[in-house]
């Protein structure tokens, strides 16, 4: 598959009075396929919008270079294709929800009452489109926002934060409407702190931590490495210990022992020996990777240290 | 082109519905309501003094809106991220400024066609002469100012491109009073057979830089008590060409610094 977006030690330094240069991107190399949603995940101050920014040509890169749709970064023949929803945005308060679309429709050279009103329909509008953008609630300039960025069709579209600060149900009717770009045959490549929310829709993220991409991956395979926990009643710690398993730990709790292990190894086994031992399972717990683990553990990770990680999977080879 | 049309238009929407500038365009025409009430003028030289102040009173409410709508069109773009989404869309950075300063043109047009037309009706209810033609010679100096502010807003708009508003505020508004009131100075400098040569040069220099406003006060009997004119329609034309020829040189000046710089 062809990628979407591609950069190559694309980096932006800012001058401090402190610290003089800072690389608030760092020597990104990111690589997005065509048709995948694409989490690109981050602390406060990471550097994911200005890579954003960098990607639409609003602000220039220090160094490196970026293809979006196969073309170099600023390309205007690229805005036709790609669309831009910035985080917390804000519209021309005087337009109504259709005055606006209007608006944006005109700058592609748009001119379809009818598409106004099917998009302002997409994202449940419809009923407010006479509103004035200063009645609308946060949800609904937000949803406002992803329906203007749904004008031209586009292939790509990026995303800054599309649901910070929205309540529950309109995170929902945004991440339907974001499944739903991807069904289209659209990518997306969005900006978010909403971990469970990325878990549940992207197919590939990068976590970036000041400025350096850290992980890189498709989601399953950085989230490979959860544990299984097993815990048994009427055998003792020593007879589990005696069983060998890798990367096991150990533990007595009131009502029996506690074993955890990595999820590649097969339970079965366990509690067929268990049971031949007369004594009983009380419960086999999947303890699944979560994404938010997984970021935790990057950004704060001292051991990483800015230097590319070690994927889990060659990790464990390595004390294999 | 139809880019700059629709930031053009979405400009002169937001701008009529700038309280501030609502308010200051309020003040202008209530002095301009008030003015004829203002009955202390001998009778003879009334009408001529009343004329003069008005145009005044155009002139400072124009300037003064002029200024705050262009100061803060840019940065208030930029601040609000507005104009994040407008550049992600097939639109040029020069469009935009372009758009931008066309819209805040077009508003000043719309505020001082008001004002004018308040002037217009004063006179024309106590005039003796009630033709178009005493009419047309009426909003000669008003379409004058026109051009004026049109430059003054080109220097706000460039200016916009690298300094804070506030600053803006006053750099602009100093060109104004420089170029209202020194530039004829420089230029009577300049001319001067006995003026010594360096003076001179530096007179030229000043006079080529600072825009010359005062081109504009025309027909104001107060400001420009002894400008005469020998060819009215060929000086209005001559003002009005420098006046455009400026404006492109400033926003040329805009967008190469607007096209570098961090958004
Ligand atoms: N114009 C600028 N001048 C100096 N520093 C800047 C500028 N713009 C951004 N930065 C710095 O760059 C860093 C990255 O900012 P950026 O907005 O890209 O972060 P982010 O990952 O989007 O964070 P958030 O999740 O809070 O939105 C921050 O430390 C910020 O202070
Ligand atoms: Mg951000």
């Amino acid at each position: 598959m062809a990628a979407a977006i591609e950069t190559k030690q694309l980096t932006k330094s800012y001058k401090s009075r402190a610290a003089g240069n800072i690389n608030v991107v760092d020597n990104l190399d990111l690589h997005v396929e065509e048709g995948e949603i694409f989490g690109f995940l981050g602390p406060n101050g990471a550097g994911k919008t200005t890579t954003i920014k960098m990607l639409l040509g609003i602000i220039y890169p220090t160094s490196g270079e970026g293809f979006v749709l196969g073309k170099e970064i600023g390309d205007m023949a690229v805005h036709r294709l790609i669309s831009y929803l910035p985080e917390r945005p804000y519209y021309y308060e005087h337009m109504t929800g259709l005055e606006l679309l209007k608006f944006y429709g005109s700058l592609f050279g748009i001119y379809d009452e009818a598409k106004y009103r099917a998009l302002l329909e997409k994202v449940n509008l419809h009923r407010d489109m006479t509103k004035t953008i200063s009645q609308y609630s946060k949800g609904m300039q937000q949803r406002v926002g992803l329906a203007q960025s749904l004008l031209n069709d586009p292939k790509l579209l990026f995303l800054d934060e599309p649901t910070g600060g929205l309540d529950p149900i309109a995170h929902r009717e945004i991440r339907d409407l974001i499944l739903s770009f991807r069904d289209e045959g659209r990518t997306v490549f969005i900006s978010s702190h909403e971990l469970s929310e990325v878990e549940l829709i992207c197919d590939r993220v990068a976590i970036i931590n000041k400025g350096i991409i850290e992980r890189q991956g498709k989601l399953t395979e950085l989230l490979h490495g959860g544990r299984i926990e097993i815990t048994v009643g009427g055998v003792d710690e020593a007879f589990l210990k005696g069983l060998n398993i890798p990367d096991s730990n150990i533990r007595g709790l009131p009502v029996g022992v506690l074993m955890d292990m990595p999820e590649e190894q097969d339970p079965n086994g366990i509690i067929d020996a268990v049971r031949n031992r007369k004594g009983t399972v009380i419960s086999v717990v999947p303890r699944r990777k979560r994404l938010e683990d997984l970021f935790v553990e990057t950004v704060t990770n001292p051991a990483l240290g800015g230097k590319p990680s070690v994927p889990p999977a060659v990790a464990e080879e390595i004390v294999k | 082109m139809r880019q700059i049309l629709s930031i053009a238009t979405t400009t002169v929407g937001e701008a009529i519905r700038r309280r501030v500038l609502l308010i200051i365009l309020l003040i202008g025409v209530l002095f301009l309501v008030v003015a004829p009430g203002l009955g202390v003028l001998s009778a003879r030289s009334e009408t001529v003094v009343l004329r003069g102040m008005m145009l005044g009173i155009i002139q400072l409410t124009s300037a003064v809106i002029a200024i705050v709508l262009t100061v803060y069109m840019i940065p208030n773009e930029i601040e609000r991220r507005t104009i994040y989404t407008i550049l992600s869309k097939p639109v040029q950075r020069w469009q935009f400024l372009i758009g931008k300063y066309l819209g805040a043109v077009f508003s000043l047009g719309l505020m001082m066609a008001l004002m004018t037309a308040v002037l217009v009706f004063v006179f024309w209810l106590q005039a003796s002469d009630q033709s178009l033609a005493a009419v047309g010679a009426m909003v000669k100096a008003p379409t004058m100012y026109f051009v004026q502010m049109s430059l003054l807003a080109a220097v706000a708009i460039f200016f916009s491109t690298f300094v804070a508003p506030l600053v803006n505020f006053f750099l602009t508004g100093g060109m104004y009073l420089l170029g209202s009131l020194f530039n004829p100075f420089f230029q009577t400098l300049q001319e001067n057979q006995g003026t010594h040569p360096v003076t001179k040069a530096f007179a030229g220099i000043v006079n080529t830089i600072l825009p010359n406003f005062a081109n504009y006060n025309v027909q104001n009997p107060i400001i420009n008590p002894t400008q005469v004119i020998q060819n009215e329609s060929r000086y209005y034309l001559e003002v009005t060409f420098y006046g455009l020829f400026y404006i492109g040189i400033l926003l040329v000046a805009g967008i190469l610094i607007f096209d570098r710089r961090e958004v």
